[in-house]
């Protein structure tokens, strides 16, 4: 009764929709990740920096290659208090023209790659993510330095700009021009709530790792503590930039279909689905119109969702050619084992690019593998070097969630004892599994593990299954070497044992036996009869 | 004919001159040693105990693994061969601890007491000839019998009532003189004992031995050398189980680990009076039930060439029957006399 009673109270100061309609707002993205800033990755200390590495490296890399610039990267951390620091991160990139600098380091969801293209980066929140928590932790402005070129001349350009959340748009606080002999793009960020460390999760992993999969990419980075590492190029090759592929029939959703439709500046739907998806002939068309009866030469925008709902689902069963490769560029096995080696010094280093393949059905993907053994392979743990795992997608270092990784997942499913491994975690060994794709099925937002998709999980054990056999074939070697010194050994120790001993027993001297030790050192195998030992 | 002393020294020096002329000749010398893999022992029929094959293992000085074997072999057989100049024994353990001093050495006692049976079995001389003996002293033996132990009479009804213990060096004793016309050896000290004081010795002219389980290894050279040399039958009463069975029939037959030195160790023609499954029947004696383990053991017992006749079949089949298994020490059931005074001389009677 009492319940009735208090409900009817509530009831008696119910508000009307309006009124609560008063307080409806709409949210730009900068606040939305303003409130939400573990969604750009950064929650944990150490998480934030790397992934503020991560953002400006992949940045840099991306925008050299795509100018034909061989990448290179002065990146100098300073501390200034507890959890306080300053970045300054100088690119030699095409540099930013200067009515885009705010637009790069101020508003979400800008950006160039917004494509079905292998790239780095992919959400155009990398920059203005930094520049959002720079401020959101220390209240500071971004100081940006651009040179770019402008016909012949090198323009520069030197602003301090800040992030206005509510409308998602840059604020510039001051702006000079200045000289400069060279284009790329430099920044000075301030960071709190941060901390730089040396652990597998941490900024300077993140740069090592980053140069094993760009081996054409320079970088010189000096640390909080003063010490300046350079990081050389292994190789003077840029890579080729990819392509844009057209999705596969295999990889469309009806929401795509009907985005298409609305999009496309084709008349009628037939051409369109021609036109926008790969391997899509008229053939299949003609197929398609068959077994759904639905009319193919309508106007694209009258399409109904039910119809492309039945037509994605036809695409299901339907025999398609695997999606083009164009759009894949792998690092290509020679450039990953010049990257591992410039890295982890090792004594064995054996690498693999795959044939592309597809998963589920129309997303095509290449896996890149390479084993390094001995030298700076492992990492070292207390005074044991454990073996380590470095995943990558798209060259881009994996450096988080390593345990719910469908890559980790299949590497641990392999039988390393078959390949002369006895232990995989406490051998030096360094694994390297590299996926490229157009979709890289992340786990989630954090991107930093992949999904266990069975095809995928399939070619990283073959790519590592097929080096881990010449790894062994090496170890096999190099244990047959050392077990021949070491009998070499046993025979020059222990033939004038038994001759001192027999000659003893038999109250004779000691005979003379180069002849005898000679034949024995080099006789590899038992000396005939039969051995019945036991 | 050479005594034992000197046809093992000639042995040792053999197995030197071996090496150094294979060496003279510019080979690469390699030993013989017959192999003791149980594919390679063999039951003898005529012989009635097990032998060595005829087949061998090689040890090669050109093999990184055998030839550690050989300088073992060369090293150790030096250290006998002192001790067999010099008249001295050492145990197996102290052989293992002056091997530490060589120039190679041996990881565990089980590896140098390998290759001293590699030495036994290649030179074909038993390790009591090499002067390495058991730790353990052999059975007790009473009854009148003289022995010349170095310089040293010894009879072994005026060694105490727990009689003569036979030393591992048996070998060396010498046999001067007796008046016993046959030996009775028991598994039990308490059995021993009880034929001490009922003067079993007296009533029978018999010597006493108490083997304490399992016949050592000198146990079993001076039941053979008794029955050889002094041409007196043995017999042998144990408990009524398979255990007791066996431990008859390692002193008759040898034992399958020891092929290579049968020929010296085994009695072929020493009796197993008792206790059999018939006496447990015949005689009504107090028994245990039989466990598993002595089931399964009895069912071996019974594929073992050693117990292929008639009479060993039959006993094993019985046992397995009434599932009942007694201790010799059962017949005190009819008073601590009735085994000597009864037992005994009905047993002997019929064999």
């Amino acid at each position: 009764m009492e319940t009735n009673a208090s409900l009817q109270k509530e009831i008696s100061v119910e508000r009307e929709a309006s009124e609560i309609f008063e307080e409806f707002k709409e949210l730009t993205p900068s606040e939305f990740f303003r409130r939400n800033k573990q969604m750009l990755g950064f929650s944990g200390k150490i998480r934030s920096l790397t992934i503020v590495f991560h953002e400006l490296i992949t940045n840099s890399i991306d925008a050299a290659e795509e100018a034909g610039i061989l990448p290179e990267m002065v990146i100098d951390l300073k501390r200034v208090d507890k959890d306080h620091y300053i970045l300054r991160h100088q690119d030699n990139g095409p540099g930013i023209p200067e009515p885009f600098i705010t637009k790069v380091f101020c508003t979400m969801f800008a950006g160039s790659k917004f494509r079905n293209i292998q790239s780095r980066g992919q959400q155009g929140l990398g920059c203005s993510g930094c520049v959002l928590l720079s401020q959101m932790t220390t209240g500071q402005p971004v100081k940006i330095r651009s040179g770019y070129k402008e016909g012949n001349k090198i323009k520069g350009v030197e602003m301090t700009v800040k992030m206005d959340v509510k409308t998602n748009q840059g604020l510039i606080l001051d702006r000079k021009e200045i000289e400069l002999d060279s284009t790329g793009v430099s920044m000075e960020l301030h960071f709190k709530d941060v901390s730089y460390s040396l652990s597998e999760q941490g900024a300077f992993e993140y740069i090592r790792r980053t140069m094993i999969a760009n081996p054409h990419a320079k970088i010189v980075f000096k640390d909080p503590t003063g010490n300046r590492y350079i990081f050389d190029r292994a190789t003077d090759e840029i890579p080729p930039m990819p392509k844009e592929v057209l999705p596969h029939p295999k990889g469309v959703t009806a929401d795509d279909l009907i985005f298409m439709a609305k999009h496309t500046d084709k008349r009628r739907f037939r051409s369109m689905l021609t036109s926008s998806l790969s391997r899509m002939s008229n053939k299949r068309v003609d197929e398609l119109e068959e077994i759904t009866g639905i009319d193919f030469n309508k106007r694209p925008k009258d399409m109904k969702w039910e119809e492309a709902e039945k037509i994605v689902e036809l695409f299901q069963s339907m025999d398609f050619m695997a999606p083009p490769t164009a759009g894949l560029i792998p690092i290509g096995q020679d450039q990953v084992e010049k990257g591992m080696k410039e890295i982890l010094e090792p004594e064995y280093v054996k690498t693999i690019t795959r044939n592309p393949k597809t998963y589920k059905g129309g997303v095509s993907f290449v896996i890149e593998a390479g084993l390094a053994y001995g030298g700076k392979s492992g990492r070292v743990v207390g005074e044991q070097k454990k073996a380590e795992i470095m995943r990558f997608a798209n060259r881009v270092p994996l450096t988080f969630d390593q345990g719910s990784c469908g890559i980790t997942e299949a590497l641990k499913s392999i039988d390393w004892k078959r390949y002369g491994i006895r232990d995989l975690e406490n051998a030096p060994i360094t694994v390297f599994v590299n996926i490229v794709s157009t979709h890289v099925p992340y786990m989630s937002t954090g991107k930093q593990s992949v999904a266990p998709e069975a095809e995928i999980m399939q070619e990283v054990r073959q790519a590592t299954m097929k080096i881990a056999r010449s790894l062994q074939k090496y170890l096999n070697a190099k244990r047959a070497a050392k077990e021949e010194a070491m009998r070499a050994q046993i025979f020059e120790t222990l033939v004038p044992v038994v001759l001192k001993e027999a000659a003893i027993l038999a109250e004779r001297d000691v005979p003379e036996y180069t002849d005898v030790m000679a034949k024995v050192t080099r006789k590899p195998k038992i000396l005939g009869g039969v051995t019945d030992d036991e | 004919m050479m005594n034992r002393r000197d046809f093992t020294l000639a042995k040792l020096k053999g197995l030197g001159n071996t090496i150094i002329d294979d060496v003279e000749k510019n080979t690469v010398p390699s030993l013989k040693v017959p192999s003791r893999g149980t594919s390679n022992i063999v039951y003898d029929e005529a012989k009635r105990y097990y032998v060595l094959g005829d087949r061998y293992g090689q040890r090669s000085l050109g093999n990184v693994k055998q030839i550690k074997k050989v300088a073992q072999m060369v090293s150790m057989a030096n250290f006998c061969k002192v001790l067999v100049e010099t008249q001295k024994t050492a145990t197996m353990r102290e052989t293992y601890y002056v091997s530490e001093g060589w120039d190679v050495d041996f990881g565990s006692q089980d590896e140098s007491n390998l290759v001293g049976e590699d030495l036994e079995v290649t030179l074909g001389v038993t390790r009591e000839d090499l002067g390495l003996m058991p730790e353990e002293d052999g059975a007790s033996v009473y009854g009148n019998i003289t022995m010349k132990d170095d310089d040293v009479e010894i009879n072994a009804s005026k060694t105490g009532k727990s009689g003569y213990s036979i030393s591992p060096t048996i070998d060396d004793v010498e046999f001067v003189d007796h008046d016993v016309q046959r030996v009775i050896a028991v598994e039990t000290m308490g059995m021993f004992h009880r034929m001490v004081q009922e003067k079993a010795y007296k009533k029978f002219d018999t010597l006493i031995v108490g083997l304490k389980g399992q016949a050592a290894r000198a146990t079993r050279r001076f039941l053979k050398r008794v029955n050889e040399e002094l041409h007196l039958p043995v017999y042998i009463c144990n408990d009524g189980d398979p255990w007791g069975f066996h431990i008859a029939m390692v002193i008759i037959s040898g034992s399958a680990k020891l092929a290579h030195v049968n020929h010296d160790l085994a009695t072929p023609d020493a009796k197993f009076m008792g206790v059999t499954a018939s006496d447990i029947i015949n005689y009504d004696l107090p028994t245990d039930p039989l466990k598993d383990i002595d089931v399964l053991r009895l069912k071996e017992l019974a594929k073992d060439p050693r117990y292929r006749n008639e009479f060993w079949q039959n006993e094993i089949k019985k046992m397995l029957k009434i599932g009942k298994k007694a201790e010799q020490q059962s017949f005190s059931k009819y008073g601590l006399e009735y085994v000597v005074d009864t037992y005994f001389p009905e047993k002997l009677d019929s064999m």
